[in-house]
């Protein structure tokens, strides 16, 4: 019996649906612009969704069956561009193939300016319970600048859309998307976006500091000396601000980006930082069901081409659970560490392979590495759980993650590489996919 | 070898400019004369070391013995000796020209002479050596073999009407080449009854026969049961091995008076069997060995630092070993109080330094903090004595000394005439005295300055080539020290002095050079988790300060599922930098911060 027989299969999938109206300037996420009057099923860039469409159910229907899935989510791109219609035949799909759980959590991500209350209506109608909303910004001159479609209004509409069906019970949670950090803002005004963020009463906020990636808009920008962006010190005082007003509103700070008002954490974003596994499916989708990553192409031909030598050459090793590979400690701790409650090292090593003795010295190299950390507070212990403070340790976290990488390049090779050894550790990864 | 007599030898080497084409011009000669089958060839045969061929310069020469078949009908062996092409190697140069009756002076037929060619053309000169000028790369569009032939008979005095356009990449006149050098240079004198002397010109450290030493037999004989005696280290040894280089090694039994070759000997260390050293047979020995051997005297120092403290006893054994294959390089530990325990070390020059650095962390795997380079300082101290120093951090207190000297060379600059300005204001910032410039020709001139060797160190070379557009070369010698009013600058970060960062410098540049000095460092030093003072001081006194302020975010924000490997990449780039700073104090240095005195405007 080997890691593979006692890796918990994956109960999560993740949908990614590329095609958006323009490409926002800060984006570089795989996505598929249309054009602004581009439809789901009628009209303008159709044919491209529909032919899309046909591939991603097929990527599905070649999906190794696995156990009913607690946690679905429809990314993009913007989801909400697909019809009601098209958006329940991919649902029906994954439910025929894996079934849903009892009370699963159904994600749909939208974007402001795409959607109409009866719209929202159908959506909730064929089982979608969860809405993530990219509202970004309330101001409309900076959502101008950042090269969205909506405006204050159309997201002040969404907002209430959602509060609405939120209090009727329609819905079972939503979260708005927040930039920090944009070109021109000052510490007043953020605190103006967060204010008019609170009141729209969403139970979850996810937010997000602006980072300027390759072969965006933004980019080019700044290299031409055109963007004015928060310098280090406002922007972290924009973050410990943040950190406390939300606070004060009743929100958890529960992942470094995320704040949710008690049982409003996403259970799906809960996998990623947790080492479970998920099933992804669509161009660009990262999955990574056995302990691999695996992200598929990121372009409509390759992706084509791939669903093609899937059908006709066979799966994609990392899909197949005869050949799980568990997901290294070092990993494990640092996409753990992003959450609130930290991560367990003595447990974690142990269901890594390590003996007693071994965990015990292992860790204390890791804490030697951690001591500059330790002495500013910036990482805690509380009990058998080693956490980053908030706000201050969230905020400087890399120096904290850099340590780990660092420490794990310097473990003599058989603790790294378990398969060096003659015996192979048994681990057991339930005590990972905890429940909020 | 007995087979050809001493009248049918011919020794040579070639005398070209970095880019001239020497090294393609030596493949062809292997070809044409089938030493070399053309299967066989590696690009530029002669490049032994992955790093020679990589930057295209020779540092280590080799040799290769060809036989060709002359006009005459006649087997000729001609012995092609390979030489460095680089300023920190002149010592090498000559012995190897030495070694040899004539040469080959390779000029490109669209860029014309260079400083390092006329500098080696001239140790040919006092060498006796018959010279055979070849225009190389006459096929590019832009050669005017012509106007390079008045040139070099304007620069140098040598006679160019029987001069040889080649092409050594398409083979045009190197059968010329070959004719020529049967019919111009003469043949080794016969001095075979003579006692034993084989002039070494190179060695290098193979590590299953001990040194292999390359050599020219000037008089007498060699054979595989002699004993030999080495003059200079004055050890002998039994052979192992004798041969020739065709261009790989071939054993044979014996080697005569003209010939060239090697032996092995199970020698241990390159420094035991010195390039300019002589070779005699311990029973009948040489009354007094080949004149010419000196010593390698290094003229640059530096400070190398493990950065992480664990490799030092990494670092020495690397050392150890490199210097059984370099016997030019000089080191000695060296601890200081801010980077624990490294070496100070002494080179040739630059280039030398480089080489060994990047061998250091290429083949002994090794993080090295360098510091920046310095040259010996002679300090007249009040008390009548005197010290040398090669390290500034070690500079006595003004109130022990008297006065400093510092090294001058006597730099040759050639350039086209238009850069003049540029290269003589570039002298000026560098504290040189001007000598002399001459007109070569109407439009290339050499600029003669004397200056501190210290101000050549630092970059000058770059500079220069930066300034011209890459079309000023230089030559330099030193010619001995002068007392100058040179102040020591230190660095302090986190207000603790950083050793490796202190430098002498000039008291009228002093204040310039602490404030950029702070400047730079501040922006290469990363931001860390505390405020950081960075301040410049002549002795007690503050000349200069800059703050880094503290880190207070580093983070990535969104981070799902698909951005998980990649935010992985970004922190392992991040660690990987980290694990190239050196810690002091508590303030992380990267690399580059301890040459920041070489990155000044």
């Amino acid at each position: 019996m080997g890691v593979k027989d006692v890796l918990m299969p994956p109960r999560s999938a993740y949908v990614h649906i590329p095609f958006c109206h323009r490409r926002c300037f800060y984006c570089d996420f795989a996505v598929v612009p249309l054009g602004d009057r581009a439809r789901g099923s009628v009209g303008p860039g159709s044919s491209s969704i529909n032919a899309y469409l046909k591939l991603l159910h097929k990527e599905v229907s070649l999906c190794p069956y696995g156990p009913p899935l607690a946690t679905v989510y429809l990314g993009g791109g913007t989801p909400s561009l697909l019809t009601p219609q098209q958006i329940s035949s991919l649902l029906e799909n994954l439910r025929n193939h894996f079934g849903f759980q009892q009370g699963a959590e159904v994600t749909l991500e939208m974007d402001p300016a795409s959607f109409d209350r009866e719209y929202l209506q159908k959506v909730l109608e064929i089982g979608i319970n969860r809405v993530s909303l990219g509202g970004q910004s309330f101001d409309d001159t900076v959502l101008a600048g950042l090269g969205r479609r909506h405006t204050h209004q159309h997201l002040i509409n969404a907002c209430r859309w959602l509060n609405n069906a939120k209090v009727r019970g329609d819905l079972v949670s939503w979260n708005l998307d927040l930039l920090q950090g944009l070109p021109g803002q000052d510490l007043s005004s953020w605190i103006n976006q967060l204010e008019q963020a609170l009141e729209t009463r969403a139970p979850h906020l996810s937010i997000y500091e602006l980072s300027i990636e390759s072969g965006t808009v933004f980019e080019w920008k700044q290299k031409r000396g055109e963007l004015f962006l928060p310098d280090e010190e406002l922007a972290s005082e924009m973050m410990i601000l943040t950190s406390e007003l939300l606070r004060k509103a009743g929100f958890s700070h529960y992942e470094i980006s995320n704040y949710a008002i008690p049982g409003h954490a996403s259970r799906h974003n809960r996998v990623y930082w947790s080492g479970a596994g998920w099933w992804g499916f669509g161009l660009g989708a990262t999955s990574s069901p056995w302990g691999q990553r695996f992200a598929r192409p990121r372009t409509r031909n390759s992706y084509d081409q791939w669903i093609k030598s899937q059908e006709y050459n066979g799966l994609e090793s990392s899909l197949i659970s005869s050949l799980a590979k568990e997901l290294s400690l070092e990993d494990q701790i640092l996409i753990g560490l992003r959450r609130k409650e930290g991560v367990n090292l003595i447990a974690l090593s142990e269901s890594w392979g390590w003996n007693n003795e071994e965990s015990a010295s292992f860790l204390e190299l890791l804490k030697i590495r951690w001591k500059s950390a330790f002495e500013k507070g910036w990482i805690q212990q509380k009990g058998r759980r080693f956490f980053l403070s908030d706000p201050r340790g969230m905020m400087i976290s890399n120096q904290v993650l850099i340590e780990v990488i660092r420490w794990w390049e310097s473990l003599p090779l058989d603790a790294v590489d378990l398969s060096s050894r003659e015996v192979l550790p048994r681990k057991v990864l339930s005590h990972l996919v905890g429940e909020d | 070898m007995t087979d050809v007599p001493v009248s049918r030898l011919r020794n040579f080497c070639i005398i070209a400019h970095i880019d001239h084409g020497k090294s393609t011009l030596a493949d062809r000669l292997l070809q044409e004369t089938g030493t070399v089958a053309v299967r066989e060839m590696q690009e530029q045969y002669l490049d032994n070391m992955d790093l020679e061929r990589e930057r295209g310069i020779t540092i280590k020469l080799q040799a290769a013995r060809m036989n060709y078949l002359a006009a005459d009908n006649h087997q000729y062996v001609l012995n092609l000796i390979d030489t460095p092409g680089h300023v920190d190697f002149s010592y090498e140069v000559s012995r190897s020209l030495q070694a040899c009756e004539g040469a080959l002076l390779v000029v490109d037929a669209s860029q014309g002479v260079e400083a390092q060619t006329l500098a080696n053309v001239y140790l040919a000169l006092e060498n006796d050596l018959e010279i055979i000028p070849v225009l190389n790369k006459v096929d590019l569009p832009g050669a005017d073999p012509e106007r390079i032939k008045e040139e070099i008979e304007s620069i140098i005095g040598l006679d160019t009407s029987e001069a040889i356009l080649c092409s050594a990449k398409t083979g045009l006149g190197i059968k010329e080449i070959l004719q020529s050098v049967v019919n111009k240079i003469p043949p080794p004198k016969d001095e075979i009854n003579e006692p034993t002397k084989a002039l070494i010109f190179d060695s290098y450290y193979d590590p299953y026969r001990g040194v292999i030493v390359y050599f020219r037999i000037m008089s007498g004989s060699i054979s595989i049961k002699d004993k030999v005696l080495l003059m200079a280290s004055q050890k002998s040894y039994e052979l192992d091995e004798i041969g020739i280089m065709s261009p790989n090694q071939s054993r044979v039994s014996e080697l005569h008076s003209g010939e060239v070759g090697y032996i092995a000997a199970s020698i241990k260390a390159v420094a035991d069997a010195r390039v300019g050293d002589t070779i005699t047979l311990l029973n009948r020995p040489a009354s007094k060995p080949l004149p010419g051997y000196k010593e390698a005297k290094p003229m640059v120092f530096c400070g190398l630092f493990p950065t992480d403290a664990d490799q030092y006893p990494d670092l020495r054994d690397a050392l150890d070993k490199l210097q059984l294959s370099d016997a030019a390089l000089k080191y000695e530990p060296e601890t200081s109080s801010a980077m624990g325990f490294g070496f100070r070390c002494g080179f040739l020059g630059l280039l030398h330094m480089e080489i060994v650095q990047e061998r250091l962390e290429r083949e002994y795997d090794l993080d090295l903090i360098v510091t920046a380079p310095s040259v010996v300082y002679k300090v007249n101290m009040i008390n009548k004595e005197t010290i040398m120093i090669d390290n500034p951090s070690l500079l006595p207190d003004p109130q022990k000394r008297d006065s400093i000297e510092e090294p001058y060379v006597r730099i040759e600059i050639y350039a086209p005439n238009q850069y003049n300005g540029t290269l003589m204001g570039l002298c000026q910032e560098r504290r040189g005295e001007y000598i002399d410039m001459k007109y070569i020709t109407t439009d290339r001139v050499t600029l003669i300055y004397e200056i501190p060797l210290a101000e050549v160190v630092t970059n000058f070379f770059d500079q220069m080539k930066s300034r011209t557009q890459g079309y000023a070369s230089m030559e330099y010698h030193l010619i001995g020290y002068k007392a100058n009013d040179l102040v020591r600058l230190d660095v302090l970060i986190n207000s603790e002095r950083a050793d490796p960062l202190t430098t002498i410098v000039h008291r009228d540049n002093s204040y310039s050079v602490g404030k950029g000095l702070v400047e730079k460092l501040k922006e290469l030093i990363p931001r860390q988790q505390f405020k950081i003072p960075i301040q410049a001081s002549i002795g007690s006194r503050i000349i200069a300060s800059e703050s880094i302020s503290a880190m207070r975010k580093d983070v990535l924000a969104k981070c799902y599922g698909g951005d998980i490997s990649r935010k992985k990449k970004l922190l392992k780039k991040q660690a990987k930098g980290k694990k190239r700073m050196k810690a002091m104090g508590k303030v992380e240095v990267p690399q580059d911060a301890f040459m920041a005195v070489l990155k000044l405007n």
